[in-house]
């Protein structure tokens, strides 16, 4: 466990079927999938580790069924795991009390819905409150907090609506108000903008960044859009059937996928704003001939420099020192990939 | 028939029942005849086999009732504490201090501004002209005591379902134990309750409301099951994400969020209660029915119209402002708005009824509208009820006589022929073909139940007589449905006189049936027809409404003549609903046993309502339940074929 | 909901009161109402009022409590209700000698006497000569056959319980006939009113004195004359091998009943009731107030009391 993670998962399991647990004991805490499938068990999450860092915004994701939703609710003990631990400021979420559970949940997380999970019978200033009010604070306070978190998301003047009353994306605003509203530590976010219409998606996934700029909390984000994992994570962790398959930043997974299924995955990013020059040049230095490359350029801001070069241009560090060379080649192969090409992204032509 | 066999047959779609097994049931059939006639035990349960289970169920009775009178009577007298509450507002007053009941202008007020302020000004007009009728008709202080019945027991019933429903969601075998007890409740007709209830607690308005309670119970309970578990999985985790312990998560999150099914619940309680306003008063509920009955003693059908009519009117008003509630959103309030401008509909209230009770000093019309300012329709119906009889007569008579002669009593002679081994083997032949192993018991096990307690003729009897009015209810319901959904207008009378039948007490029909068809089994089938066409019409027009049009017009298209097209694609399409129509219809005949004994008939109805007199709680509470048998064996057979058709046609 | 649970509180403390104060003063009648049964057909009821607007005359709390014609005995047994001023040997008499073993009480009998039997309307003498006279009857059994019954006459019995032994006695006498017994009081009269009304021959149960004599013409079917050893002895009458071979007892009791608190928490008031002494006329009369004239029960016995005061005066001394 690296001691300055903020959420820490260690081998996590989260199987269905009748009598899990004597199941995992009996395959000695780590069956194969060829025993789930001969018992007729489902492993929603197998064997699943990571660590969460402060401030850091980590993106889960894969295609429906692969076990994002059931991690994401293992981890926030919405069901419980199996097995494994869960390591959050000290503490291993899967030993606490119900009690514990429930402090903790009123103070330090807060989690936003796919589908807004808003409370139809109160209005928009009552659902932001409700977080406050099951926890104790007083009236004045409460609407205070949640009249706050309605201006920073802007839903000032709707407080009294219903949230039948408002769009989809103001649903969301409000869902997402609600669960900053306790001020907490760590931030859930299960698929928050995949009921909104692409146009609205776009505006909420820049509303959120811009959040998480003057907030800097630590998030878990959940998504099945390989576009948004890439245009607003930190890290993102791709699964498949229940299993992390890889867990590195955008730029790393499209140039070095972990399999086959990962690099699937990756075909359909925009990989002239993902990939910089550095991970795709040649270790073979040149000498800079005129100007360089700088190695974290993305692709996109340095296609037309070395486009228009005959010659390999040189690729050079922060210091301006050559690390490596990139030919026009290079640069259309890492763009537009071919099938074949796919596969061996790195390869010399 | 080896398992292959079986699993083959399910695959291809299967016509009827029998299918190509015509012949083992036919073989079973006659080896059971002709067994049945070498032992004689095969053939009729012999009298010393029989249990005495009804002496036992009467004497277990009796002895709680004895043990635990105490508590018995101090619940009694505490329901009793509400009731002399709400008696005491709407029509008794307190004689002691001086106090006046509400006068009935300030209740009119009161039923038109809670219309006004749950649907506006159509429901207060129709919520208003209802309640006026009341007064007008005479029937003032009946109506209110029969409202203040229900008043009480409404609230009461939907809190015990609330509090069995979340019990049901909390626990799994809760659940299992629930579900059964619910069903078997409601299967069983109103009247078999009154005994136990009468041995128990006595006498009066109290034991009518538990009587009540037992059968209005059930509705709420299973739509605070429904309601809880359909709440959206986002909204529960959004709860507990929140940091709800569990209880918070049930009364801020799971009560809230379902509160429309819980106000459907809420609703069919509604009705449920006023279903039982008549055969409460046989344990002694003054009221609307009580003086119902009370006319039709008389033969005042005019006057026990009149009545009918007022219970009829308070179920709609109280059911309209139910569903209203159901569908009200809550609205936005300004801030900053004044007390009595958010309550103008309360301060209006009070208003009126200061105003009305201080007039009232004066003008005393407006407390209690004297005899002489009501009006009657009562004598014109009498009237033409006896006109009917004395000149229609003629015409029925030959009718009359057709379908006894030709339908009934050959149904009923064959039914009492059949050896026991024979129909209930039948059943549970059909019962394993359908669904296995656990779907033969149910008849073996219920049935036989019924035969083994000694109630085997009377049982017979009541399926017979369920069977004629099914035949009927058939006959005439399916092509009615058909009809109105090819005639949207007509659509719309057929369902109003749907509604309206339903709601009617059922009681009313049966002088007019008597008068004209005489005490005999066809005026028994016609009185249960009343209810029991209802269902077959309403479901089978659903069921045409829903069949896909692009079917339909296929069918045209391959060339397919009317005719043709009704017989051959959309009947059987509509199959699955009309057969759930047909179940109902069935449901509904059965909760109609028990009335016909007021008539006269020898079934297990009669079983009921003979044992209401000395009490003898094992007869009637067994009868009842063997009413509940019949049915709920009906229901798990034709609900198993109905969703094999269904997965035939790939509707499922 | 808080204030009205508090409105509740207040009140039972108020009751509590109110009944201490009236546990202080024992020494007359309580001041609890008298529950007085009501009935469903007419006489029952107008005399229930009659004694109930008496019994407030006096003084008395009265409140009346509507019941079925049989549960009302063990309600009065358990002191749930408190008097029945009409108790039908022919109905009751079994219920009501359970009722009194279990601890309600006989408040004596009324001068008037009942009788129940076969009856059929005035009419019918035309059609079979010879009625009233039961052998008349049997050779008319075609006339009344139906449907169901087939050649045999229909009889329009009493509910199957009331144990009248008709069947038994058809098959004693070898008559004609099929019982089919009613489910209530309500559908013999709707049966008579249906065919009084097309003139139509029919026989069924009916008592008197009831509302019937009041609006229809007819008589009681004449039977061998009844003797108790035709119920007991084979070899009484005319079939050598059967019992009921005979009618029913044409003067059967009418009392009235009462609950064991009834003399207990109001002596007078029991004392009163059981002066309350009616004859057949006026019965008859009280029950056509109501069938007849159409007066609501509670102003037929106001009028009674008033056109009547020489029958009730002395029952109140």
């Amino acid at each position: 466990m690296t001691p300055t993670a903020k959420i820490s998962c260690r081998n996590l399991w989260k199987i269905f079927g009748p009598t899990p647990d004597a199941f995992l004991a009996r395959h000695g805490g780590a069956p194969k999938l060829e025993h789930f499938k001969a018992e007729g068990m489902i492993g929603a999450v197998r064997d699943v580790s990571f660590d969460v860092h402060p401030g850091e915004i980590l993106i889960i994701m894969g295609l429906s069924g692969s076990g994002k939703s059931t991690l994401i609710r293992a981890i926030t003990r919405l069901n419980d795991p199996t097995a494994g631990s869960i390591m959050f400021e000290g503490q291993d979420l899967l030993r606490v009390s119900e009690d514990e559970l429930v402090e903790l949940r009123r103070h330090k997380m807060g989690m936003v819905f796919q589908h807004f999970g808003l409370l139809p019978h109160r209005t928009v200033l009552a659902n932001v409150a409700f977080p406050l009010e099951v926890r104790g604070s007083p009236r004045e306070e409460r609407e205070r907090r949640a009249m706050e978190m309605l201006k920073l998301v802007g839903l000032e003047g709707r407080e009294s609506y219903f949230p039948r009353e408002l769009s989809g994306g103001q649903q969301q605003r409000v869902g997402i108000a609600r669960s900053l509203a306790v001020g907490p530590d760590i931030w859930f976010l299960d698929e928050p903008f995949s009921a909104l219409d692409p146009l609205i998606r776009r505006e909420m996934q820049d509303e959120f960044m811009r959040l998480q700029k003057m907030l800097k909390k630590t998030i878990v984000f959940i998504t099945h859009d390989f576009e948004e994992a890439v245009r607003l994570g930190d890290r993102i962790g791709i699964m498949k059937e229940g299993q992390l398959v890889q867990l590195a930043t955008p730029e790393e997974m499209i140039s070095q996928p972990a399999d086959d299924y990962v690099r699937q995955f990756t075909s359909n990013a925009p990989r002239d704003r993902v990939l910089s020059v550095g991970s795709i040049a040649s270790h073979m230095v040149v000498p800079p001939t005129g100007a360089g490359v700088a190695a974290s350029a993305k692709l996109g801001d340095a296609a037309a420099q070395v486009l228009a070069s005959d010659a390999p241009l040189a690729v050079l560090d922060d210091m301006g020192q050559p690390i490596g060379s990139v030919t026009r080649e290079m640069m259309i192969a890492a763009m537009f990939p071919s099938r074949d090409a796919d596969k061996h992204p790195e390869r010399q032509p | 028939m080896t398992d292959t066999t079986m699993r083959a047959t399910a695959d291809r779609p299967s016509v009827g029942i029998f299918g190509p097994h015509i012949l083992v049931f036919g073989t079973f059939v006659v080896a059971t005849v002709a067994l049945a006639a070498l032992f004689p035990p095969l053939d009729t349960w012999p009298e010393e086999w029989v249990l005495p289970v009804r002496e036992w169920v009467t004497e277990f009775f009796a002895w709680l009732g004895a043990v635990a009178k105490p508590v018995t009577r101090t619940i009694a007298w505490l329901l009793a504490q509400p009731l002399a509450f709400v008696e005491a507002v709407l029509y008794r007053g307190v004689p002691d201090w001086g106090l006046k009941p509400l006068p009935w202008v300030a209740v009119v007020a009161g039923a038109v501004l809670i219309g006004h302020w749950l649907a506006g000004a159509r429901l207060a007009l129709f919520a208003g002209s209802c309640t006026a009728y009341l007064a007008v008709f005479g029937l003032w202080q009946d109506s209110m005591q029969t409202l203040s019945i229900v008043l009480v027991t409404v609230p009461l019933a939907a809190g015990a379902g609330l509090a069995l429903g979340i019990w049901a969601t909390r626990s799994a075998r809760a659940d299992k134990v629930l579900n059964a007890a619910l069903d078997l409740m409601q299967a069983t007709p109103h009247m078999a309750y009154l005994a136990p209830v009468v041995v128990l607690f006595g006498f009066g308005q109290v034991p009518a409301m538990l009587a009540t309670l037992i059968f209005a119970v059930p509705p709420m309970a299973r739509c605070t099951i429904l309601g809880i578990r359909t709440v959206p999985s986002d909204v529960m985790e959004a709860g507990r994400m929140s940091g709800c312990t569990t209880r918070q998560l049930l009364w801020k999150v799971e009560l809230p969020a379902a509160q429309q099914t819980l106000l459907l619940g809420l609703n069919q309680v509604v009705m449920q209660t006023l279903a039982m306003v008549v055969i409460a008063s046989l344990v002694g509920a003054s009221g609307l029915g009580q003086k119902l009955l009370y006319s039709l003693q008389q033969l005042q059908i005019g006057k026990a119209v009149e009545q009918g009519i007022a219970i009829t009117l308070i179920a709609i008003v109280l059911d309209r402002l139910t569903r209203a509630a159901m569908h009200r959103a809550p609205q936005r309030i300004p801030d900053g708005t004044a007390w009595h401008v958010r309550h103008v509909h309360l301060v209006a209230f009070l208003a009126i009824t200061l105003g009305a009770v201080l007039l009232a000093q004066v003008l005393p019309q407006l407390s209690v509208l004297p005899r002489n300012m009501t009006l009657s329709f009562g004598q014109p119906i009498n009237d033409v009820v006896r006109w009917i009889s004395r000149n229609l007569y003629a015409y029925i008579k030959p009718v009359r006589d057709t379908i006894t002669i030709w339908l009934l009593l050959p149904i009923r002679d064959f039914y009492l022929w059949l050896p026991w081994t024979t129909f209930i083997g039948f059943l549970a032949l059909i019962g394993w073909y359908l669904g296995g192993l656990r779907l033969a018991l149910v008849p073996v096990c219920l049935l036989g139940f019924m035969m083994v307690a000694g109630f085997w003729t009377p049982l017979m009897l009541t399926i017979y007589l369920v069977t004629g009015c099914t035949i009927l209810a058939i006959m005439i319901g399916v092509p009615t449905g058909i009809w109105a959904s090819r005639h949207p207008r007509g659509a719309k009378v057929t369902l109003t006189i749907c509604d309206t039948l339903q709601t009617f007490p059922s009681f009313i029909y049966l002088i007019p049936v008597i008068m004209l068809l005489q005490t005999s089994d066809l005026s028994n089938v016609i009185a249960m027809l009343a209810y029991a066409t209802v269902p077959a019409v309403r479901y089978t027009y659903l069921g045409m409404i829903l069949v896909p049009k692009a079917t339909v017009e296929a069918a045209t298209a391959s060339g397919a003549n009317a005719r043709q097209r009704l017989w051959k694609v959309e009947l059987p399409i509509a199959l699955p609903e009309i057969l759930l129509g047909i179940n109902q219809t069935i449901m509904m005949a059965l909760s109609m046993v028990a009335i016909t004994a007021l008539i006269g008939s020898r079934d297990l109805g009669q079983e009921i309502y003979k044992a209401l007199p000395g009490a003898e709680t094992g007869r009637g509470l067994i009868a009842g339940i063997g009413i509940a048998f019949i049915g709920i064996t009906a229901d798990r057979l034709i609900g198993a074929w109905a969703r094999r058709r269904k997965k035939d046609l790939g509707l499922a | 909901m808080k204030i009205v649970s508090r409105f509740m509180r207040a009140g039972l403390l108020g009751a509590a009161f109110a009944s201490a104060a009236i546990g202080g003063a024992k020494a007359e009648d309580s001041a609890d109402p008298i529950k007085i049964i009501l009935n469903n057909w007419s006489s029952q009821v107008v005399f229930a009022n009659v004694v109930g607007q008496l019994l407030e005359k006096q003084g008395k709390a009265v409140e009346y409590v509507p019941s079925d014609g049989q549960l009302q005995f063990m309600a009065l047994a358990n002191n749930d209700m408190d008097f029945q001023i009409e108790v039908w040997e022919g109905s009751h008499h079994e219920s009501f000698v359970k009722s009194v073993a279990a601890g309600a009480l006989d408040l004596g009998t009324h001068d008037a006497v009942t009788r129940e039997d076969w009856w059929y309307p005035s009419y019918m003498n035309e059609m079979c000569p010879g009625l009233p006279d039961w052998k008349a009857l049997d050779a008319c059994a075609e006339k009344l056959a139906t449907a169901e019954t087939g050649t045999k006459g229909r009889f329009v019995g009493p509910p199957a319980d009331w144990g009248k032994h008709y069947s038994e006695r058809i098959e004693a006498l070898g008559m004609n006939f099929q019982e089919v017994p009613v489910g209530q009081a309500a559908t013999l009269w709707a049966e008579l009113q249906a065919a009084y009304d097309r003139k139509e021959p029919i026989v069924l149960f009916n008592w008197t004195p009831n509302f019937i004599e009041a609006k229809f013409e007819g008589q009681f079917i004449e039977f061998p004359v009844f003797e108790p050893e035709c119920w007991s002895d084979p070899a009484w009458g005319q079939n050598p091998d059967k019992i009921y071979d005979c009618g029913a007892p044409a003067k059967g009791y009418l009392k009235k009943a009462g609950s064991k608190q009834l003399v207990e928490k109001w002596p007078d008031a029991a004392a009163f009731l059981k002066k309350v002494n009616l004859t057949n006329p006026q019965f008859a009369s009280a029950a056509a107030l109501v069938d007849v004239d159409g007066l609501t029960p509670e102003d037929a016995a106001t009028k009674w009391i008033a056109d009547n005061e020489a029958t009730w005066k002395p029952w109140t001394e």
